[in-house]
């Protein structure tokens, strides 16, 4: 189906997802190299590659949740095309979801390595080691599911307001996933939240996967802490697909009622 | 093939877009002529899933709207549902060509022979209302559909592609519900049903061949074809004699504007 090459080209010629997920998250990634740590603070080679993951895993995160708002807008936007689509011509809710579940995949993947040769070239740099990515191919598998990730739990919000809510609601939801990442990213950086909340919170696997698979080390309850306890990556894998699975379910089952808003309603909205 | 029972559309509480609508269309065509805001677009987006209906019911080929699935012999100018992602006019032909299952050549000559060729490569907000328009014409007789449901075919239209798509409409081999505003044009249609739409409530059927033949008179007329019952009035129309022929208006709203 021709949908998902469409639908990759018109994300990538997204201004706003350039802007806030790339060129915005270049600005925290040197924040986090050059303003966050002082010279001299982080001295060995360990340390500054946990450091620079913890940074990756953040912003490659971030970038996710902007391309998370990028598909929550286009999907509102197109909601009377998709009540036609889905009656008139031969697309099918399933297929639909299939082919925006392989451009977010693709998109994430693209992203998340733009962030991952971003961090590894600045924080090389200022740290004077080779702190390389300890397995890419993990790193790229887990981005794709990320992409997933943010695209059902985008279309799941927005289509739930779209379809029983109305469309005053969809600017403040499509900022939803964006507010998770902030909260949980920061809040895992910095705090101790409980381990339970840890393991099911989608957000908090996601950095902790990325993490992971760019360090080589088990992420942490507290990531700037070393010493704090340590994380089971396995299950955090198995909460992020369960949390897809869940939400590309219910979005499959709500884009199959969507209800048509006219997109003079939802510019005014 | 299009049947539609007692359709009432609410959009907000106590404001009723369609009151009651009635019409069946099983070969032909249709055109429903009325003023702008009296409901006739709404009468199209029922037809095709995206109004709220809040009473009666709308079948397409024999299935309810609100249950028809990947029927692809219907179609639409209606520009809002060919917007699936932000597209390019090629990319938008392409694609639905390929949802449709149809071959874009055929639209991509008809682009040719609107001199649309120039628009190819453009986003649609970039195209002027009438080029809008005219794609959507395109694309919903282009793709070889049994039934085309059209809003105000033209609209915004220079006056030699007007002439130019309604030799297209009198030669479409489907059915067709098409909505319009105005009366010029219709009687190079062809054959065909027409309908006055006043206030979301339905008038007709009347021929449209007999067009140049129905006047309309102030209040009830005794042996009237119909009474248009609305807010500002009774109007009747009928057949050789009244008080002002409908052709020699453009428009229905400006016709009971002179006879009110």
């Amino acid at each position: 189906m021709a949908v998902i090459s469409y639908y990759t080209r018109s994300l990538l010629t997204n201004k706003s997802l350039w802007g806030w997920g790339v060129l915005f998250m270049g600005f925290w990634l040197v924040l986090g190299a050059y303003i966050f740590v002082q010279t001299g603070e982080i001295a060995t080679a360990p340390a500054a590659l946990a450091y620079t993951a913890d940074w990756y895993g953040i912003i490659a995160l971030f970038s996710l949740s902007s391309l998370s708002t990028s598909i929550a807008y286009s999907i509102y936007y197109a909601s009377p095309a998709l009540a036609y689509c889905f009656r008139y011509t031969k697309l099918r809710p399933i297929t639909y979801l299939l082919n925006l579940l392989g451009s977010s995949s693709f998109l994430g993947v693209f992203l998340s390595l733009i962030m991952l040769g971003g961090t590894y070239a600045l924080y090389s740099t200022r740290f004077g080691f080779n702190l390389r990515p300890s397995d890419i191919p993990a790193a790229v598998i887990f981005s794709a599911l990320s992409g997933a990730f943010m695209l059902a739990l985008s279309s799941f919000l927005v289509l739930v307001v779209n379809n029983y809510l109305g469309l005053r609601n969809v600017s403040f939801i499509s900022f939803v996933p964006l507010l998770l990442s902030y909260v949980f990213g920061f809040g895992q950086l910095f705090t101790s939240l409980p381990t339970v909340l840890l393991y099911s919170s989608p957000m908090t696997a996601m950095i902790d996967l990325l993490y992971h698979f760019y360090s080589g080390y088990a992420p942490t309850v507290v990531l700037t802490n070393p010493s704090s306890a340590t994380l089971d990556w396995r299950l955090m894998a198995a909460s992020l697909t369960a949390w897809t699975l869940l939400l590309l379910l219910a979005s499959g089952f709500l884009l199959g009622r969507i209800r048509p808003r006219s997109i003079e309603e939802a510019r005014q909205a | 093939m299009l049947e539609i029972d007692d359709l009432s559309v609410t959009y907000r509480k106590g404001s009723d877009a369609l009151k009651g609508v009635n019409l069946k269309l099983h070969k032909g065509k249709a055109v429903v002529v009325g003023p702008n805001g009296s409901g006739k677009t709404t009468l199209l987006r029922a037809a095709l899933g995206l109004a709220p209906i809040s009473r009666g019911r709308v079948r397409v080929f024999g299935i309810d709207v609100q249950s028809i699935r990947t029927d692809t012999r219907l179609a639409t100018n209606v520009l809002e549902v060919y917007r699936l992602a932000r597209l390019r006019v090629k990319d938008m032909i392409s694609l639905y060509a390929e949802l449709k299952g149809a071959d874009p050549a055929q639209s991509l000559k008809m682009i040719d022979d609107f001199e649309l060729g120039g628009t190819l490569s453009k986003w649609i907000y970039e195209l002027s209302s009438g080029q809008q328009k005219l794609l959507g014409n395109i694309l919903a007789l282009s793709f070889e559909p049994r039934l085309c449901l059209l809003d105000e075919p033209f609209d915004q239209v220079d006056q030699s592609r007007r002439l130019r798509l309604a030799q297209l409409l009198r030669d479409f081999p489907g059915e067709v519900l098409l909505n319009t505003h105005e009366f010029g044009l219709l009687d190079r249609l062809g054959e065909s049903a027409l309908y006055f739409m006043i206030e979301g409530r339905l008038f007709g059927s009347f021929e449209l061949s007999q067009l140049t033949r129905l006047y309309i008179s102030r209040g009830e007329v005794a042996g009237a074809l119909v009474t248009l019952d609305t807010s500002y009035g009774k109007f009747s129309v009928t057949l050789d004699r009244g008080e002002a022929a409908i052709t020699t208006s453009t428009s229905l709203e400006r016709l009971l504007e002179a006879v009110a």
